[in-house]
């Protein structure tokens, strides 16, 4: 960590952390005119409502100029007069309360963390999971990703490569990091979410499904060989690590390439990078459409011989679903469906370890990363 | 088959219920102790209703040796402010078996007061102490009798005779019994209290062996009207009815002896004189309406004997052969016998007729039967393939089978009549169960007279809920003819009503603080045992317990919605004051304010609205 000294990175820190306040002010703003509006409704002796996009299926669409899910146009009134309504509406209340003190502290919070902090206001949660689609209202009706409001996940990814940054949360403002120092990666958490993205020397960025599979890529310094930037999504990548994806997508002017296992749910989890999911259908911040699914792909299963084991029933529902998504209509990601569902077969990324351990960084990914360029 | 026969004759009727006494509910000292105490204030409550005499009933069960484990010999007393008894009927109304006054056809809650006499019978087996009886039906003067029951020869046997002045009329009768009461306790004090639901016009106190006091004073001071006796329904009939109803019209030839013939002259004014045969027709054609039925047939043979008082004095009737129209009669001055020819266009052979051979079929049918009309006999007669004017004295074995099916079969009958029935009536009903209960919702309902098997009956029913009615419900008192049926309630018609219906229907959920009441009377409760404690499921009760049950859920239900809605209202305007002083906090920091907004104004909105709701709930309960 090295402080930035010189007074014209100075006036660049000023001026990045004048960005940052902006947008703290913003949200801030956003969510004293949505209180003042119903501390105003209270004061007149009108019992306080809002609308809210509707979340239901019928109201999930595809939108093919944004290439993601996007909300229609239905919205529900959510009032306090309706006494059904009453319990999710203070519930709401206080969440805002919450993410308004946390943005304007600069304080970062969890999912678990909200979900736990509710008992302290007498705020009653069944559930984590009732308190979670608490905050996916917020974001509905904010229209802003809980990133925002300083609330994160729990689960964490992590990122490796030559990329310099610099922080914005408190106490650390200023500060800077490059991301090679620590072989083990660095997760991506709300520091490193909300840093500045200040330079890098890679040209591409490698997304991979598995933990395994990224130390693999660092021991074999696959950043250095490929000029790359490694991040393990583990599994589905959280929104924290696709909102970062998406800032090196267009901050940083990188490619973002996807490797994932060779079976249907590698395939969407490449799919999520690239056009989101219809869970976030409400937030447009978090995708990266040019993103590209390079593997392992259904036709690489035959193509490198790859030692496979039998698709399970839910596999092969999986693959019948995501036929009816529009998404999968065309191209690769139609070709490949159709491959996996003839084969009934699938792969891992391990799989290439038959042929020795390196094996996939020395031959397969080459060739994969040139035959991105060409997608 | 006469020794058989004369073998069966020996055994009285007490032996008979000796040996049978398990039937009527004598089974062990617990069962019995329970039957008798019910026996007993059955008859006093009965002996009451009968004469629109507010009732008075004192129970007392007291343990000969208190000390003594359970069974032991109890004194049980019941004390009414009744009739009371005269005294000449006290031997033999306490003293033998199947002796009472029971036996009209109307609602009552005992048929013949043969349990008593069982009771009393039951006492004298196992402990051999005899009834105490004291009886005032004037008012003045009390007759004490002991008696014990002489079981072979079923007569009885008194032991102490003793008057004394009194100010009240009544009747006391005193048993000792063997009895367990630690088992037939709640039993018994749930019988007097279920009996004073039911009996709302009468009081009832218990004093029970431990030294406790139990008092249900009247709370309504008008007594039902009592119901009428009155003749039976064709439907409700059988062979061995018909038969003793035959035996009843028909009359005996009186036999013609010097007492006979000295109340002939007495009635005819004509003591003193000794007419001659024609004089005394004459004056027998005057007085004849005025005459009894017995002169009559008298006066009817002299016409034919053409004899004056002395001559008849000196003949004996031998047989009447109606047929053939010839009287035979035995002449004690030629000492042999004689007949002569009747002639049958006379006034007088068609008296003999009826007296020989009963009543024609019509007649029969209109005088002996309700809701027969001359039209509907001369019908029925058709329908049953007899002639009307068939002589009910002539009909064979047969021809009287075939008599009761068609009055079974014969469907132009009217309704049985219901005057002889003594239903409680909703209004007492209502009181009784808000009374007992204090509930939050009562409806009652008196469903319209109906038959079973020409026995007329009428379903009273009331339900309740909440108040002070323990959850768990539904809770069923069941009744018939004002007794209260405590035991077999498994196999019991209203239960079966009951537990057919779908509570969920009527919004009655979970374990709901309700009861139903359910009283069935009748001139005959088809109960399933001897024990008279569970209803037969005939046909035609349950359907009338059904649509009775009906229109009181549909009640329970408008209730129970609008119940929900005042529960509603107030959890309603519970959550308001909950969760708005929480949305207030919240925004207040939200919005960057100071002061909480005012939205005390919106709670009080809301509570005068959840009064409403409540107000009209009131309202509709009314």
């Amino acid at each position: 960590m090295k402080l930035a000294t010189t007074k014209k990175e100075q006036t660049r820190i000023k001026e990045r952390s004048k960005k940052a306040d902006e947008k703290q002010k913003n949200i801030l703003e956003m969510l004293k005119s949505h209180g003042a509006k119903i501390y105003d409704d209270l004061d007149n002796g009108q019992f306080p409502k809002f609308s809210i996009p509707s979340r239901s299926v019928s109201n999930i669409v595809y939108d093919k100029k944004l290439r993601q899910y996007i909300l229609g146009n239905n919205a529900a009134l959510r009032s306090s007069r309706n006494s059904a309504q009453l319990r999710s509406f203070t519930q709401l209340m206080w969440l805002a309360f919450f993410a308004n003190r946390l943005t304007h502290e600069k304080k970062s919070s969890t999912l678990r963390d909200v979900y736990y902090s509710s008992q302290a206001f007498a705020i009653e949660f069944e559930d984590q999971s009732e308190s979670d689609n608490i905050i996916v209202d917020l974001e509905a009706v904010t229209s802003k990703p809980r990133e925002d409001f300083h609330i994160f996940p729990e689960e964490r990814s992590s990122i490796f490569g030559d990329l310099n940054i610099e922080y914005t949360i408190p106490g650390y403002e200023g500060k800077t990091m490059n991301l090679s120092n620590h072989p083990d990666g660095y997760s991506i958490g709300p520091s490193l979410t909300t840093a500045e993205l200040v330079d890098t020397s890679a040209e591409i960025v490698i997304a991979i499904e598995k933990g395994g599979l990224f130390t693999r890529f660092v021991e074999e310094q696959i950043d250095k060989k490929f000029k790359s930037i490694i991040i393990n999504t583990g599994g589905q990548a959280p929104r924290s690590t696709r909102t970062l994806l998406k800032r090196l997508h267009e901050e940083m002017r990188l490619p973002v390439i996807v490797l994932t296992d060779g079976d249907v749910y590698g395939e969407h989890i490449a799919m999520v990078i690239k056009s989101g999911s219809a869970n976030a259908a409400h937030l447009r911040e978090l995708t990266v459409p040019d993103a590209k699914w390079v593997g392992v792909w259904a036709t690489d299963i035959e193509k490198y011989k790859l030692p496979t084991i039998p698709m399970t029933e839910s596999d092969i529902k999986r693959c019948y679903d995501l036929q009816k998504d529009p998404r999968y209509q065309d191209g690769i990601w139609k070709k490949e469906l159709d491959v996996f569902l003839r084969l009934k077969r699938k792969a891992e990324l391990e799989a290439f370890s038959k042929y020795g351990l390196t094996n996939i960084t020395d031959k397969y990914l080459p060739q994969k990363l040139e035959l991105a360029k060409s997608l | 088959m006469s020794s058989i026969k004369e073998k069966f004759n020996q055994i009285s009727p007490s032996e008979f219920f000796y040996s049978n006494r398990d039937l009527a509910g004598f089974s062990n000292p617990t069962r019995s102790l329970y039957t008798a105490v019910r026996e007993f204030v059955e008859n006093a409550l009965d002996a009451c209703d009968q004469k629109g005499i507010l009732p008075d009933v004192h129970l007392t069960i007291k343990a000969v040796e208190p000390e003594k484990p359970d069974p032991k010999p109890y004194i049980l007393t019941v004390k009414d402010n009744g009739p009371g008894i005269d005294a000449e009927h006290i031997p033999l109304a306490f003293g033998t078996v199947l002796y009472g006054s029971k036996f009209g056809l109307k609602q009552a809650r005992g048929m013949f007061g043969l349990g008593a006499t069982m009771a009393i019978l039951y006492g004298q087996i196992t402990t051999n102490k005899p009834v105490i009886v004291k009886s005032s039906s004037d008012g003045a003067i009390q007759n004490q009798f002991e008696i014990l029951l002489d079981i072979q020869k079923n007569k009885p046997v008194i032991v102490k005779h003793t008057t004394k002045e009194v100010s009240k009329k009544g009747l006391s009768v005193s048993i000792c019994l063997e009895g367990d009461y630690s088992k037939a306790g709640n039993k018994i004090r749930d019988y007097v209290y279920e009996t004073s639901l039911i009996t709302p016009y009468a009081s009832i106190t218990f004093d029970d062996p431990k030294g406790q006091k139990f008092s249900h004073p009247r709370f309504v001071k008008e007594i039902p009207p009592p119901p009428t006796i009155i003749r039976p329904h064709p439907h409700g009939i059988d062979v061995e009815r018909i038969r003793r109803m035959i035996v009843e019209s028909q009359f005996e030839i009186p036999t013609i002896d010097d007492a006979m013939i000295e109340k002939v002259r007495k009635d005819l004014g004509l003591s003193a004189k000794n007419l001659s045969f024609t004089a005394i027709m004459d004056k027998a054609k005057k007085k004849w309406k005025t005459l009894s039925r017995q002169v009559r047939v008298v006066i009817a043979l002299m016409s034919f004997l053409k004899m004056d008082f002395e001559k008849l004095n000196k003949i004996k009737i031998e047989d009447i052969d109606m047929p053939n129209k010839k009287l035979f009669y035995w002449d004690f001055g030629d000492s042999q016998s004689k007949s002569i020819d009747m002639d049958s266009e006379s006034q007088y052979y068609k008296q003999l007729t009826n007296t020989v051979q009963g009543e024609p079929l019509t007649t029969f049918l209109t005088k002996r039967f309700q809701r027969i009309g001359p039209t509907t006999a001369v019908k029925f007669a058709e329908f049953a393939k007899f002639k009307p004017e068939r002589r009910m004295g002539t009909l064979s074995n047969q021809e009287l089978v075939q008599l009761s099916d068609s009055l079974q079969k014969f469907e132009d009958f009217m309704a049985p009549d219901s005057s002889c029935l003594a239903p409680l009536g909703e209004e007492p009903l209502e009181k009784g169960i808000k009374k007992f209960f204090n509930p939050d919702f009562t409806a009652v309902i008196q469903r319209p007279a109906s038959a079973y098997s020409g026995f007329p009956f009428i379903i009273e029913m009331g339900i309740a809920y909440g108040g002070d009615i323990k959850s768990g419900g539904p809770h069923v008192y069941r009744y018939a003819n004002r007794i209260p049926l405590l035991y077999d309630e498994g196999s019991d018609v209203v239960l079966k009503v009951v537990n057919d219906t779908d509570w969920g229907r009527y919004k009655v959920k979970g374990e709901p603080p309700f009861i139903i009441v359910s009283h069935i009377c009748s001139t005959r409760i088809p109960y399933k045992t001897a024990g008279k404690e569970n209803v037969a499921d005939r046909q035609e009760i349950e359907r009338e317990l059904r649509l009775g049950l009906q229109f009181l859920s549909r009640k329970l239900a408008a209730y129970m919605s609008k119940r929900g809605q005042a529960d509603m209202a107030k959890k309603r305007a519970n959550l308001y004051a909950k969760y708005l002083p929480q949305i207030a906090e919240f925004c207040t920091e939200l919005a960057g304010k100071k002061k909480e907004p005012n939205y005390k104004k919106l709670l009080e909105e809301n509570t005068i609205e959840s009064k409403k709701v409540e107000e009209e709930n009131e309202i509709g309960n009314n």
